[in-house]
């Protein structure tokens, strides 16, 4: 990264912190009571798609 | 992306910053695949908000979460997306877009994840343009899920290309809903975020 980029990148990074994200995990991380990680959300896998019910809905749709 | 570099790649710290976007992409993406349980609501319940907008929201989702029952979102969520045939949204970036699912849109995410070495489980038969798959993906591409963690500029097209001509759309509807309580909260946190992607890409 160009030192450019690295100070539009901490301009960003700024701008991030102040924008309300830590909410986000303040509360999350207080419930699990771990140090911020994404797994703080239970997924059902890296993109853990599963069939539901709006998958469903989705093949009915898909009929039109 | 060479190897090496790859792997350098996943052994440096992901910024704060960023990990705190994938979470918040997670938590959307957790609620938007299915009605949350019990004891996402008590997590989700725990959270303080502040005076922005995205801590507006979470404040809000956090007083919704702490006075609703699972069977009570088990029905939004039904209504909101399943319904009799179709619900009141369909939540499919194709459908957003163009109208009609299975469209041109989807076709060009596949192509952007084939590029990018995300793939979908074999068991899964559910459609990559689903709002919960694109925000999983955003949130893999910042920790590094799919073998590497991404740069920014890698996330900021991917966010271009896909999420942004659709996604605020989206969340607006779904905070807008008749048939949204918990989701209008959803909604309105979703839709605070992606105003903040957007500025915070724009800056780069």
């Amino acid at each position: 990264m160009s030192a450019k980029r690295d100070g539009a990148n901490d301009a960003r990074r700024d701008f991030l912190k102040l924008a309300g994200l830590a909410a986000v995990t303040g509360g999350a991380l207080t419930a699990s009571g771990k140090s911020a990680a994404a797994s703080e959300i239970p997924v059902e896998g890296a993109t853990g798609y599963r069939e539901t019910d709006h998958v469903k809905t989705y093949y009915k749709l898909a009929r039109f | 992306m060479g190897k090496a570099t790859a792997l350098l790649h996943r052994e440096h710290d992901v910024a704060e910053e960023d990990v705190l976007r994938a979470n918040l992409y997670r938590l959307l993406a957790h609620v938007l695949r299915q009605a949350p349980k019990q004891s996402d609501l008590d997590m989700f319940a725990a959270m303080d908000g502040d005076a922005t907008p995205i801590g507006e929201a979470v404040g809000a989702l956090a007083r919704i979460a702490g006075k609703i029952r699972p069977e009570t979102i088990d029905r939004e969520y039904h209504d909101l997306f399943i319904g009799l045939g179709r619900g009141e949204l369909v939540p499919y970036g194709s459908y957003y877009l163009t109208g009609f699912l299975n469209e041109k849109p989807l076709a060009r995410l596949r192509t952007d994840m084939a590029r990018l070495g995300i793939e979908r489980r074999v068991e899964v038969r559910e459609p990559e343009d689903h709002i919960a798959a694109e925000c999983e993906m955003m949130a893999g591409l910042i920790l590094g899920d799919f073998g590497e963690a991404f740069d920014l500029d890698d996330q900021r097209d991917f966010f271009k290309a896909h999420v942004a001509p659709w996604a605020r759309h989206f969340f607006t509807d779904l905070e807008a809903a008749r048939s949204s309580v918990f989701y209008a909260g959803v909604g309105r946190l979703g839709a605070a975020f992606m105003d903040v992607e957007e500025e915070a890409f724009s800056m780069l």
